[in-house]
């Protein structure tokens, strides 16, 4: 009876075992994770009931190095300026802390131009968007923090458009990460050069990855063309006091990218005065006052119209009146 | 040789003299085990095949082949000899594994062949088991003959 219930509870002792869900990592369970088995017999024998354990195996995990660098841009980022920015994450699908080694390369076969690098940063703020002044460059050898299993980090590669580009031109820009402990085809072993001095070991994709990124040009152009129509008192078109001078201001957007913000502002020449309400945007009337619509117009400002975002290959005309004085 | 015959049948009335004393430690029975790595070698030009090595370098992924020899070391009969085998959270049971095996998927507070068990998941569902769900394995002997020896194993994944 005293035997069997000091059966009892060895085995209740074995089940109070923590139990614990392993999470679920990409790279497997973390490197240093100790691997313990211990079987345990009941038994009866010639005196009742009895219990032994056996030796306890013990094996620790080794660390595994690989990494996934994707692309994070939906499609080719279009730039419209001389910069652009490409933006990446870089994973540690390994099972131990590691950091990585950056390198873009900007000289993809098939480019239409080499665009120039002008620094890898890192998400500092987390926010997704590089800030510049924020988000952290690294310095030469550019190489990530420490990255946990399963840690992302996202990369921000800045470039730049060489001049010599031309609209609708696209080039690839590679970004390579490479485990720091090493690298090589998988299953190349760096003794002792993991976690808890155990060995690292390459795993199936190389401990390194590549992804590209495109940006293509989208050059777009503003001409504005200024012209005026002059009707005198006397039915004629000279200008003389008392004339009516309507000038015509045609924006005319031209390439396959976008303007952002285009503000088209004209002063009202000396010696004429304005004509009110009669600024008028795409034959459409525009109130003199800076209110809702898209115009303001004065004597003393002069004329402004926020034309906003215009697209390449899009015209806009606005017009205005003004008097010469007497 | 007629000496020496003599000299056995002491060693064995010793043997029985001794074993009440065993028993009290709980040493009828020696447990002892040890694992390895299943290596998977591909070689061109043939078969896959698998050879076992010492345990030097475990990744995830892994399969181990776990091992335990048992020995009734006693001069006793043993009866009813049940090895419970607690698995590491660190791998799980391989997908292979027979459907026969004995196992639990619930910490060890209820035992059957893995083919036989169900599992309910958080939102209520109940499913098979599967060998990733198993915490526990089972094996049972009826009885052991004094000096009967065996070994048991299992493979794992080292998840």
């Amino acid at each position: 009876m005293k035997n069997a219930r000091r059966t009892y509870s060895v085995l209740t002792a074995a089940l109070a075992v923590p139990f614990f869900a392993t999470p679920v990592l990409a790279g497997g369970v973390p490197a240093g994770t100790l691997i313990e088995n211990t079987a345990k017999a009941t038994y009866d024998a010639g005196d009742g009931p009895e219990t032994i354990d056996s030796n306890t195996v013990v094996l620790r995990v080794d660390e595994l190095l690989d990494v996934a660098v994707a692309s994070l841009n939906a499609g080719p980022v279009a730039t419209s300026s001389g910069g652009a920015v490409l933006t990446y994450s870089v994973t540690n699908t390994g099972n131990g802390p590691e950091a990585f080694t950056l390198t873009v390369n900007p000289a993809v076969g098939g480019n239409d131009f080499d665009p120039t690098v002008d620094g890898i940063a890192v998400d500092t703020n987390g926010n997704g968007v590089y800030d510049p002044g924020v988000d952290d460059i690294l310095t030469s050898p550019e190489t990530t923090e420490i990255l946990d299993p399963d840690e992302a980090l996202t990369v921000f590669v800045l470039l730049s458009v060489p001049p010599a580009a031309v609209d609708e031109d696209e080039a690839q820009v590679d970004l390579l990460a490479e485990a720091v402990t090493g690298t090589g085809t998988p299953g190349t072993t760096f003794a002792g050069a993991g976690v808890d001095g155990g060995d690292a070991i390459v795993g199936p994709d190389g401990a390194d990855d590549n992804a590209l990124g495109t940006i293509i040009v989208g050059i777009t152009t503003v001409d504005l063309v200024k012209s005026a129509i002059v009707r005198d008192p006397f039915g004629g078109t000279s200008v003389v006091p008392g004339s009516v001078i309507q000038y015509t201001i045609r924006a005319d957007v031209t390439g396959s990218g976008s303007v952002d913000d285009l503000l088209i502002t004209d002063p009202i020449p000396t010696d004429t005065t304005y004509v009110l309400t009669s600024l008028t945007l795409d034959s459409g009337a525009l109130t003199d006052a800076a209110d809702g619509d898209a115009g303001e117009a004065s004597d003393a400002a002069g004329i402004t119209v926020d034309l906003g975002t215009v697209n390449g290959g899009t015209s806009h005309s606005i017009t205005f009146d003004v008097t010469v004085d007497q | 040789m007629k000496k020496g015959r003599i000299f056995g049948i002491f060693a064995a009335l010793a043997a029985l003299v001794s074993a009440p004393a065993m028993a009290q430690n709980g040493q009828s029975v020696a447990l002892n085990g040890d694992v390895m790595v299943v290596k998977t070698i591909n070689e061109d030009g043939a078969e896959p095949r698998t050879e076992l090595v010492e345990p030097d370098l475990v990744v995830p992924g892994d399969r181990l082949l776990f091992r335990t020899n048992y020995e009734n070391t006693s001069a006793e009969l043993v009866e009813n000899f049940v090895v419970t085998n607690p698995l590491s959270s660190a791998v799980q049971l391989a997908p292979d594994t027979s459907g026969d095996q004995v196992v639990s998927v619930d910490g060890g507070k209820n035992f059957g062949a893995l083919s036989a068990l169900t599992v309910t998941e958080e939102s209520g569902t109940v499913r098979s088991a599967l060998a990733s769900d198993v915490t526990h394995l089972r094996w049972t002997l009826a009885s052991l003959e004094p000096g009967e020896s065996g070994q048991i194993t299992f493979y794992a994944i080292v998840r």
